[in-house]
C-alpha cells in the first residue's frame, strides 16, 4: 500500500512553490502583466467560453495559438506553461477518454478503435487544454490580490473578496501547520504502514486543523478589531482602465468570434 | 522552482478513471450547462452570505475565511480509493455540523474558487457546478441527515453517530450529482452521433462515481468528520475560552 | 501638569473561562511620552493586560481609565474607532496581524476603516512602509516575507492610523540577531518625539535600549517592581522570583 500521506507533503511542498513562483512572474514587465486586471478577466473568460463552445480543432488551436502568443509577449516561458497545463487536467481527460474510443461509431482502426471518437477525443482534449491554458496564464500575470479585486468588477461584493483574499492567505497557514503533523509523522512511522493508520492520521491532522482554523480565526478578528474594523468592507480603488486594456479585451472579443464563426466551416 | 504540480493520478485505465475527482473541469460539461447551473448556486450563496450575515455579524469575515482554508487544505489531500483511482475529503458536513449549514455552503464555495483560479483544476466556468455538488449538496445533504438521525439536540455518541453517516450520505449524494450531470452530456450534446463533452453515459458514469465514493471516499469523508468533531468537542471549552 | 494620564490601572484582575486569573489586581500608572518595559515570563498575563490597554478585553474587576475616560466595557463603534486612532497594539504573531492579501493591504487596512479619503491613505502608507524600512516590500504577499519582515510590517500596519500611544507584544522575540537589533533600533526611534510607547517583552538586554522605565509583572500576576531599568535588572532576586532569569542564567 503506498504512502499517500507522503505524496500530500509533494503536494503541499509544490503548491508553495507555484505560489511563489506566481507572484514573482507576475510581476515582471511583460505584455499582459502590465494590463488592468479587470480587462485580463473579461478577456480570459471571453477565450474560454469560446474554446468551450467549439467542436472545430482548427479554431481551437488557433485560440491556443494566441494564447501562447500572449504568453511569449508576457515573458512566460513556454516549456513552464506548456508542463503546468498539459501534465494536468488535460491529460487526464485524455485517460478519461480511452475507455470512450472503443465504444464509437465506424470506421474503426485496429482493435475496434473507432476513428470518429478518437477525434471527437482529441477535440475534446484541446478544449480542455485551451481553456486550461487561458485560465493559467491569467492567473501567471496577474498577482493574486489584483485577481481578487478584479472579481469586484463582476459585481463580486466587497466582503467576498475581503474573505478570499484572507482565506488565500491563510492557507499557506494551515499547510504549513499540515507539513508539520506530515513531518511528525514521518518521525514516527517506520516501514509500509496500513491504511487504517493512514485514515487515521487524516482524521486526526482533521481535526487539528480545525481547531487551529477557529484559534486564528478568533484572534485575527480581534486584530482586525484592532484596526478599527466595524464590519463594512472598504478597499483602495487602484484601476484605472487605458486604452491598452480597451484593445485587449476588443482583441479578445473578436477572435473567439472569429473562432466560433470559422468553427462551424472547418474541421 | 521545482516542477510543475501535478495532480497524483493513480490506476491504470478501465471505467474506473472516470471519477477521479469530483471537480469537473472545463470542457467536460457544455457551458450552458456549467453556468447554467448558476441558477441554483447564486441564490444558495446570497441565502448563505445573509444568514452569515446575521449570524455572526463582523466575526464572520475571518472565521469564514479560516474555514475556507481549512476546506481548501483537506482538499488537496488524496487517498486511494477503490477503482484505482484517488479521492480527497472535503470537510463540508464537518463544519456545517460545527459553525452551520450556511457556513459551510460558503466556506466550500470559497475554497473551490481560489482552488479554481489558483490551481486552474476545476475550471472557471465549470465554478458554480463545482460549487452546487460539492458546497451547496454535499453539506447541506451531510447536515440533514445528521440531524435526522441525531435528532434536534444531538449529543455523545449518537451524535458522532449521526455525523458519520451524515458524512458518509453528503459526499455520496454529491458523487452521484456529478455523475449524473457527466451521464447527461452524452445525451444533451452530440455532433454526428458522437459525444462532444464528457463521453461517458448516465449508465457508466454513475456506477464509477458511486463505487469510488460510496466504497471509498466517503468513509474516509465520515472518519474525517466523526474523530474531527471528536477533537472539537473535547478542545470544546478551550475554544470557548478563548473567543 | 508633569505628562497626562495615558492609562491608570487601579485593582485590575482578568480571567479567562474557568483558569487561574490573567491578571490578579494591577496597578498601573502610564503617563505621556513614557517609555515602559512591562517585563514578565511567558504567560505571566502581559499580552492580556496589553489587549486590555488597547480596548479589546475589558477588566473583570478594578478600574481602568485611558486618557481620563473610565473604561467598563469593551469600547464599539463609534467609541472604538476613537479609542483605536489613539491606541495601536502591535499583536505578538505578526501572522494574526497581516490578514490582508498584500502588505500595502494590510497598512491600509487601518486608515481604510477610520474612512479616510483614498489619497491620504496612501500618503499614510507610504509614511509607514518608510518608517520601517519596507516600502519595497508594499505588494509583497505575507507568505513570502521572512519573520523580520512580517514584524516590520504588522508594526508599519498600526504606524499608519498614526497612533499616540503605541503598544507591542513581544517585538523581538524569535528574531536572529542581526533583525532583533535593527528593529531595536527603530523602536528607539519610534519612542522619540513623545509618543507614549508600551513594549511587553521577556527579553531583559533590549530594555535599556527602548524603555526609560521597567515594569515587572511577577508570577502572582501583580505588579512587583517599576522603576528605571537599570535598577530593576540590577536586582536578580527581583528577577529570579519572577521567572525572568534562571540561577543558570549568566549575569546581564
Amino acid at each position: 500500500m503506498s504512502d499517500w500521506p507522503e505524496r500530500t507533503a509533494a503536494a503541499i511542498a509544490g503548491s508553495i512553490q507555484r505560489a511563489v513562483f506566481t507572484e514573482e512572474h507576475a510581476r515582471a514587465p511583460g505584455w499582459l502583466q502590465g494590463l488592468d486586471p479587470r480587462a485580463k478577466l473579461v478577456a480570459c473568460l471571453t477565450m474560454v467560453l469560446a474554446a468551450g463552445f467549439l467542436r472545430s480543432l482548427t479554431a481551437l488551436l488557433a485560440l491556443y495559438a494566441a494564447v501562447l502568443a500572449a504568453a511569449v509577449a508576457s515573458r512566460t516561458p513556454l516549456d513552464l506553461l506548456v508542463r503546468r497545463v498539459w501534465t494536468g487536467v488535460p491529460l487526464f481527460a485524455g485517460i478519461v477518454m480511452v475507455p470512450s474510443l472503443f465504444l464509437g461509431r465506424p470506421p474503426y482502426l485496429a482493435a475496434h478503435l473507432s476513428v470518429p471518437a478518437l477525434w471527437s477525443a482529441v477535440v475534446f482534449v484541446a478544449r480542455v487544454g485551451t481553456g486550461v491554458s487561458a485560465a493559467v496564464l491569467l492567473v501567471l500575470t496577474t498577482p493574486w490580490a489584483d485577481l481578487l479585486r478584479a472579481l469586484h468588477a463582476l459585481r463580486v461584493p466587497p466582503v467576498l473578496v475581503l474573505v478570499l483574499s484572507m482565506t488565500y492567505r491563510y492557507v499557506f497557514l494551515l499547510l504549513h501547520a499540515l507539513t508539520g503533523r506530515l513531518e511528525a509523522r514521518r518521525s514516527r512511522v517506520v516501514g509500509a504502514t496500513r491504511g487504517a493508520e493512514q485514515r487515521a492520521w487524516l482524521a486526526g491532522s482533521a481535526g487539528a486543523l480545525l481547531d487551529r482554523s477557529f484559534q486564528l480565526g478568533a484572534d485575527v478578528y480581534a486584530a482586525m478589531l484592532a484596526r478599527g474594523f466595524t464590519g463594512e468592507v472598504r478597499t483602495l480603488r487602484r484601476f484605472r482602465l487605458r486604452g491598452a486594456d480597451a484593445w485587449a479585451v476588443a482583441g479578445a472579443a473578436l477572435l473567439a468570434a472569429a473562432a466560433l464563426a470559422a468553427g462551424t466551416a472547418l474541421p | 522552482m521545482g516542477g510543475a504540480w501535478r495532480p497524483p493520478v493513480v490506476g491504470d485505465g478501465c471505467s474506473g478513471e472516470v471519477s477521479r475527482q469530483l471537480h469537473i473541469p472545463d470542457g467536460y460539461l457544455s457551458p450552458f450547462f456549467s453556468v447554467g447551473s448558476g441558477v441554483v448556486t447564486v441564490p444558495a450563496w446570497s441565502v448563505a452570505a445573509a444568514r452569515l450575515r446575521r449570524s455572526l455579524r463582523g466575526r464572520s469575515v475571518p472565521m469564514l475565511a479560516l474555514l475556507s482554508a481549512f476546506s481548501f487544505a483537506l482538499m488537496l489531500v488524496s487517498f486511494p480509493v477503490p477503482g484505482g483511482t484517488t479521492a480527497h475529503a472535503v470537510g463540508g458536513t464537518l463544519i456545517a455540523i460545527v459553525v452551520g449549514p450556511w457556513a459551510a455552503v460558503a466556506g466550500v464555495s470559497v475554497a473551490l474558487v481560489i482552488q479554481a483560479l489558483f490551481f486552474g483544476d476545476g475550471g472557471i466556468l465549470a465554478i458554480p457546478l463545482n460549487c452546487l455538488n460539492l458546497a451547496v449538496v454535499l453539506p447541506l445533504t451531510g447536515w440533514a441527515v445528521y440531524r435526522l438521525l441525531g435528532g434536534a439536540r444531538p449529543a455523545g455518541r449518537r451524535r458522532l453517530w449521526a455525523a458519520g453517516v451524515g458524512a458518509y450520505a453528503g459526499l455520496t449524494v454529491a458523487a452521484l450529482a456529478v455523475g449524473v450531470e457527466l451521464g447527461l452530456q452524452p445525451a444533451l450534446f452530440q455532433v454526428a452521433g458522437q459525444p462532444v463533452y464528457a463521453p461517458y453515459t448516465i449508465a457508466q458514469a454513475v456506477p464509477a462515481m458511486l463505487v469510488a465514493h460510496g466504497l471509498g471516499a466517503s468513509f474516509v469523508e465520515a472518519a474525517v468528520t466523526v474523530l474531527g468533531l471528536a477533537y472539537v468537542e473535547r478542545l470544546g471549552a478551550r475554544s470557548a475560552a478563548r473567543s | 501638569m508633569s505628562g497626562d494620564l495615558v492609562f491608570g490601572l487601579r485593582g485590575v484582575r482578568y480571567r479567562y473561562h474557568g483558569r487561574r486569573p490573567a491578571l490578579d489586581g494591577i496597578d498601573l500608572d502610564v503617563r505621556r511620552g513614557e517609555r515602559v518595559a512591562l517585563l514578565g515570563a511567558n504567560g505571566s498575563g502581559k499580552s492580556t493586560l496589553l489587549k486590555l490597554l488597547d480596548g479589546i478585553l475589558a477588566p473583570a474587576e478594578g478600574t481602568m481609565t485611558v486618557l481620563g475616560e473610565p473604561v467598563r466595557a469593551v469600547p464599539s463603534g463609534e467609541a472604538a474607532h476613537r479609542f483605536h486612532r489613539t491606541v495601536g497594539l502591535v499583536f505578538q504573531d505578526p501572522d494574526v496581524q497581516l490578514f490582508s492579501a498584500t502588505v500595502l493591504d494590510d497598512v491600509a487596512f487601518g486608515p481604510l476603516q477610520l474612512g479616510l479619503p483614498d489619497a491620504e491613505v496612501r500618503e499614510r502608507c507610504d509614511e509607514a512602509l518608510g518608517r520601517m524600512g519596507i516600502a519595497r516590500l508594499a505588494d509583497r504577499a505575507p507568505f513570502e516575507l521572512s519573520l523580520g519582515e512580517k514584524k516590520r510590517a504588522a508594526i508599519a500596519s498600526v504606524l499608519s492610523l498614526r497612533p499616540d500611544v503605541l503598544l507591542l507584544d513581544e517585538p523581538t522575540a524569535s528574531l536572529d540577531p542581526r533583525t532583533r537589533w535593527v528593529l531595536v533600533d527603530l523602536l528607539r526611534e519610534l519612542g522619540a518625539g513623545g509618543r507614549t510607547v508600551v513594549t511587553a517583552t521577556h527579553e531583559l538586554d533590549v530594555v535599556p535600549a527602548i524603555a526609560g522605565r521597567a515594569v515587572v509583572i511577577g508570577e502572582q500576576r501583580r505588579v512587583v517592581a517599576d522603576g528605571p531599568p537599570a535598577d530593576v535588572l540590577r536586582d536578580r532576586e527581583l528577577l529570579l522570583s519572577a521567572n525572568l532569569v534562571h540561577e543558570r542564567d549568566q549575569p546581564l
